[in-house]
């Protein structure tokens, strides 16, 4: 393995069989996302604060996204680099933080802007997760 | 009030003043979430680029951290509200207008002096234009806010 040719331009190809921040898994969560996302207008628009199912969303989100981080962390242990190693770590703890930090700040607001507040983390979510599959699969040439 | 209802409690006010007669809590805290990501992806990115490939475009890097700790002052005071933050945010907005203005006109007019990205280059293209729609939001919330309260606002220079 350690003295293989390279003959595809890959430094360090994916190890097989672990594919972690894959394409199905980032589907999933922009999925999860952008339906929170959409509950999260509902909300605004309908001048409702947000609700359980609010909360659950953001929860289950969060839940995904530690799963994909457990994920690319067992990979990146088993030798697997992404080209920009620092940006791609920044982005998978990064992304961590914005249901949480989505759900905090829209709890406590009492108004029906809430739902806004929980649609961005939302989006925000959904952009970094794609972002996050750029960069892991980009290797360095 | 069920609080916890699958699907929230109905309100009945939009977001008035604060009690302290400072900026209306609800679209602030919209605005508080928008910068709050871009305070981490501005500095998060800065710090990246700082630490690993400062030699590369010390001039683009050096102005993604001065994008990041304006978004990171904005966010400060558009959280902190009452008079002060939004004296804060007004000032920490109103540099972030003229930034992404200048970046974005310079990063067009002249690419060799931008060789690597930085949040405002090409008026935020890289970032679906939205560090160009923030701060021109942030500046129609404090000057409604300031109207909603009473405040003088400041001369509109256009």
């Amino acid at each position: 393995m350690e003295g293989a040719p390279e003959n595809d331009g890959h430094a360090r190809p994916p190890l097989p069989g672990v594919r972690p921040v894959t394409t199905p898994l980032v589907i999933a969560i922009s999925i999860v996302a952008v339906a929170l996302a959409l509950l999260g207008l509902a909300a605004t628009l309908a001048s409702r604060r947000i609700g359980l199912v609010h909360l659950v969303g953001a929860a289950v989100l969060e839940v995904v996204l530690l799963a994909q981080a457990a994920v690319a962390v067992l990979t990146l242990t088993r030798g697997y680099r992404p080209a920009e190693l620092a940006t791609f770590l920044a982005y998978l703890a990064g992304v961590l933080l914005v249901p949480i930090a989505g759900a905090l700040l829209a709890r406590t607001e009492p108004s029906r802007w809430a739902g806004t507040v929980i649609a961005v983390a939302g989006v925000v979510v959904a952009i970094m997760s794609w972002r996050l599959l750029q960069l892991w699969e980009a290797v360095r040439a | 009030m069920p609080e916890n209802s699958a699907f929230g409690a109905r309100v009945t006010d939009g977001g008035g003043a604060d009690h302290d007669g400072s900026l209306a809590g609800g679209p602030r805290r919209v605005l508080v979430a928008l910068y709050g990501t871009f305070a981490l992806a501005a500095g998060a990115r800065a710090g990246v680029q700082l630490a690993t490939q400062f030699s590369e475009a010390p001039v683009a890097y050096l102005l993604s951290a001065f994008a990041a700790v304006v978004y990171i002052v904005a966010t400060a005071g558009l959280l902190r509200g009452g008079r002060r933050g939004r004296l804060t945010a007004l000032t920490a907005i109103t540099v972030e207008l003229i930034g992404v203005l200048a970046v974005g006109t310079f990063s067009l007019l002249d690419r060799a002096a931008f060789p690597d990205a930085t949040v405002w280059s090409v008026y935020g293209k890289g970032y679906g234009f939205v560090p160009l729609a923030l701060p021109v939001l942030g500046l129609l919330l404090l000057r409604q806010q300031a109207d909603d309260v009473g405040w003088s606002t400041p001369p509109d220079h256009g």
